[in-house]
């Protein structure tokens, strides 16, 4: 595909777990979890349990640099807990694979607040919802975090055994087999079920995933007010007119009082311009397309060049924008949402006629897929820009009041 | 009872005669015989009868189960805008009431809106009223469960044969919520002056459910937050009071007010009170058919309720209001028909006022908007209705537009 390993597509680990009857019991725990944690919405509360068995092990995988072939790839590495779950550097594609030199193919997302996503799934009006990944592959976090410890530009093991034997030898190698039986490393499908699984109950339980503790929640909550220009930033990012991402990044409480997670998860096709820091891009017939990448979505030409919509929260400690880490700095991300039609000039490589190549990321036979009827990227050439130069200042002061941690 | 045993007699007169009126092939029963039977009969008839007249004479029965119904089919076509006509089933109502014995009933009204419900459709099944009427002593009766709240001309009186014009009048709809329900418990007391007292608890909004981004608010506020006692929040509990006076025959005087807090003590939702008042006179001289209506409504701390909400599309209004007055006058009469050309003039706001939430931040007031409508109601009869008008609208033209109605009710 596009260098990733194979995707694990449900048929396929369905059919693994009726072929495995002693996972049964557990992946029956493991699946009523799913429909407990996935459907939850309710206001964060301060970590007041402890953490399960499972989720303790998920806690230490989770940290675990060994498990790479390279061993000094976790899933921390990348989703840093100390900037959002996310990277704390402003590469567009962060380096892995067994020497830690291979560029990755996508920016890696944050992993925060992704445990009220669902799996992927059409809505009633054909709107692509859910699904973890930039494109939606995996139904859940479980299945999510199988993928980087087999994927050869992350932490490239050769294959489930691999990391099986890694675990073994870890220091928690002792409390797994307490959690999951002695013999449980004997099994590698059984075990490496089990890691994902328990890094998907860390990923639940843990509140470091489900903060909700920013300076807007306390704002919401009305422990705190914010400044003028985050109420002016606010007000442009709820303007239907002006900035209108609420449109997609919902920033009001939901009907049972839950706090916004500033995204729908659904997608959206921005034709962000092509990264030329990506080396694979360097070859012209590369493209990443997306949605219709997939193999279940090829079909879906519709859908070629969207990504999923990600969320807001921690937005300012992120170092790189979009699914190809196009943009170093939110002045640029924000400003390229409402230029990019005013003046693709600025964004897009030049045609020998000095016209802009638009959506240069995407095949001709695509460019009607990109957004440009929704604000703010519904505007023309030389048309005013939806939101002017400190107004995109104030949105960004805005967003600084979404990161967690907030003390006042 | 009585006229029970009178005719179970009858029918055991008749079926004990006539056996013995063709019992030709009999010849065992004599002549003296059957004289005899046929005194006895009598005898024992005149007797029952003799009882039956001794006892007051049981009024005819009202059957203890009543079916209610009423219907509305509309069509309506905008003038500047074709595209738009519309027919709908607008409203499908069947109801019963039941009298358990003569203090106590049950209301009921089921009603289907738009025709066709379900998850791909418009339409929606809901239930509008289901309460027990008690009555305490003559002229004064509690009622519990779901009822409609006394509020307006319209709302407890809003079947089709009720008012004039296709369409409920939008005072009475985007401003008073009609049809509004709450549930609790009322009082209802009728005095001999004419004066027929209301008042209450009951359920109330839930603006914690306030909608910025839809436009829902901006079309009636109440309605926006309505909660119609569907797994609806309770913990805050509202206070109404109704009076109406028709101590002239003919005249209408009345007045209602409404007041709660309605965030439901939502975690983060500052408490704020919904208050919403009416007044209202209706004069039915001759002919004629007149009445008048002014109503409004407040929404407390909007300024803290809206911060979160700044810049979206409909904030929370801090005050909502509207009028009209409606002159109609029966034109022609001929046995039970009836046509009432009419006119009604109302002007109504459904945010008139935002709470100042910082220069640039704070929305304006929306335009007052102002309808004209000239029209005439037909009766068939008087539960049958046939209804025909024009509706100019000040502030939004496009929705000028032609209306025509069918309705019953019974």
């Amino acid at each position: 595909m596009l260098g990733s390993s194979d995707p694990f597509p449900m048929p396929r680990l369905m059919a693994r777990w009726v072929h495995a009857p002693r996972l049964l019991p557990l992946l029956v725990a493991g699946l009523l979890s799913a429909c407990g944690g996935s459907a939850d919405t309710s206001v964060s509360t301060p970590q007041e349990a402890p953490l399960s068995a499972a989720a303790a092990l998920g806690e230490k995988i989770f940290r675990d640099a060994s498990l790479s072939a390279s061993g000094q790839q976790s899933c921390a590495t990348c989703h840093n807990p100390a900037t959002g779950h996310a990277p704390a550097n402003a590469l567009s594609v962060q380096l892995g694979g067994p020497a830690m030199d291979q560029q990755g193919v996508r920016q890696a997302p944050s992993i925060r607040y992704m445990s009220f996503n669902t799996a992927f799934f059409f809505d009633g009006e054909g709107t692509p919802t859910g699904g973890f990944f930039w494109d939606g592959r995996a139904a859940s976090l479980a299945e999510q975090a199988a993928e980087p410890f087999l994927n050869p530009r992350e932490m490239a093991n050769t294959d489930k055994a691999a990391v099986v034997a890694k675990l073994a030898q870890a220091s928690y190698a002792a409390e797994f087999k307490q959690a999951y039986g002695d013999a449980v490393f004997n099994d590698v499908d059984g075990a490496y079920l089990r890691m994902t699984l328990a890094l998907q109950q860390y990923e639940r339980e843990d509140s470091e995933f489900r903060g909700f503790s920013s300076k807007y929640d306390s704002f919401l909550l009305g422990k705190a007010l914010l400044t003028e220009q985050e109420m002016r930033g606010l007000a442009l990012f709820n303007s239907p007119t002006k900035g209108n991402c609420a449109g997609c990044h919902p920033s009001s409480r939901g009907a049972d009082g839950a706090l916004p997670l500033f995204t729908d998860f659904t997608y959206d096709n921005l034709g962000v311009p092509r990264n030329p820091d990506i080396a694979l891009n360097a070859d012209p017939g590369y493209v990443d397309l997306g949605l219709c990448a997939r193999p279940d979505l090829a079909s879906h030409t519709d859908l070629c060049g969207a990504f999923k919509v990600p969320s807001l929260r921690n937005v300012a400690l992120r170092g790189a924008f979009f699914h190809n880490g196009r943009f170093k700095t939110l002045k640029e991300a924000l400003t390229f949402y409402v230029q990019r039609d005013t003046n693709p000039e600025k964004w897009y490589p030049l045609n020998p006629d000095n016209t802009a190549n638009k959506f240069d990321d995407l095949p001709a036979q695509y460019h009607g897929n990109v957004n440009t009827t929704e604000v703010p990227y519904n505007r023309g050439l030389g048309d005013t820009p939806a939101l002017s130069d400190s107004e995109i200042d104030d949105v960004i002061v805005f967003f600084h009041t979404l990161s967690d941690g907030y003390t006042p | 009872m009585k006229r029970n045993t009178l005719s179970l007699a009858a029918s055991l007169a008749v079926s004990l005669l006539l056996p013995a009126l063709g019992a030709h092939a009999q010849s065992a029963a004599t002549d003296a015989d059957l004289a005899q039977k046929v005194d006895k009969l009598s005898a024992e008839l005149a007797a029952l009868k003799a009882q039956v007249q001794a006892s007051p004479a049981a009024a005819p029965a009202e059957p203890a189960t009543v079916l209610t119904s009423y219907g509305e089919i509309n069509y309506n076509r905008p003038s500047k805008k074709p595209e738009n006509a519309q027919a709908d089933v607008r409203r499908f109502v069947l109801g019963f009431q039941h009298r358990f014995d003569d203090k106590t009933k049950v209301v009921t009204e089921l009603e289907v809106e738009h025709g066709v419900s379900s998850a791909d459709d418009a339409g929606e099944v809901e239930v509008e009223q289901a309460f027990i009427e008690h009555q305490l002593m003559p002229g004064t009766a509690l009622r519990a469960g779901l009822f409609l709240m006394p509020v307006g001309l319209l709302n407890e009186n809003h079947e089709p044969t009720a008012f004039y014009g296709v369409e409920r009048n939008f005072v009475e709809t985007a401003i008073i919520p009609s049809t509004w329900r709450e549930g609790g418990l009322q009082y209802v007391g009728s005095f001999d002056n004419g004066l027929t007292v209301q008042a209450g608890l009951s359920t109330t909004f839930d603006l914690s459910k306030w909608d910025a981004t839809s436009t829902e608010g901006a079309e009636s506020p109440l309605a926006a937050v309505h909660q119609e006692m569907s797994l609806a929040k309770a913990r805050d509990v509202a206070v109404f009071g109704a009076a109406n006076w028709r101590g002239i025959p003919g005249l209408l005087l009345g007045g209602s007010l409404f007041t709660s807090n309605a965030t439901q003590g939502q975690a983060g939702f500052p408490s704020a009170r919904i208050t919403l008042w009416d007044l209202h006179a209706r004069w039915t001289p001759q002919r004629w058919d007149l009445s008048a209506l002014y109503t409004q409504g407040h929404i407390s701390n909007t300024a803290e309720l809206n911060a979160p909400l700044v810049g979206s599309a409909t904030l929370i209004p801090e005050r909502f209001e509207g009028w009209y007055v409606q002159t109609a006058y029966t034109a022609w009469t001929s046995g039970d028909q009836a046509l009432s050309p009419f006119a009604r003039y109302e002007r109504y706001n459904t945010a008139s006022r935002y709470a100042d939430l910082g220069a640039g931040l704070t929305p304006d007031a929306l335009p007052t908007e102002r309808v004209f409508t000239v029209g005439a109601n037909y009766k068939l009869n008087a539960n049958v209705v046939v209804k025909l008008d024009l509706q100019r609208f000040k502030e939004n033209k496009d929705n000028n537009r032609f209306d025509l109605g069918l309705g019953w009710s019974f």
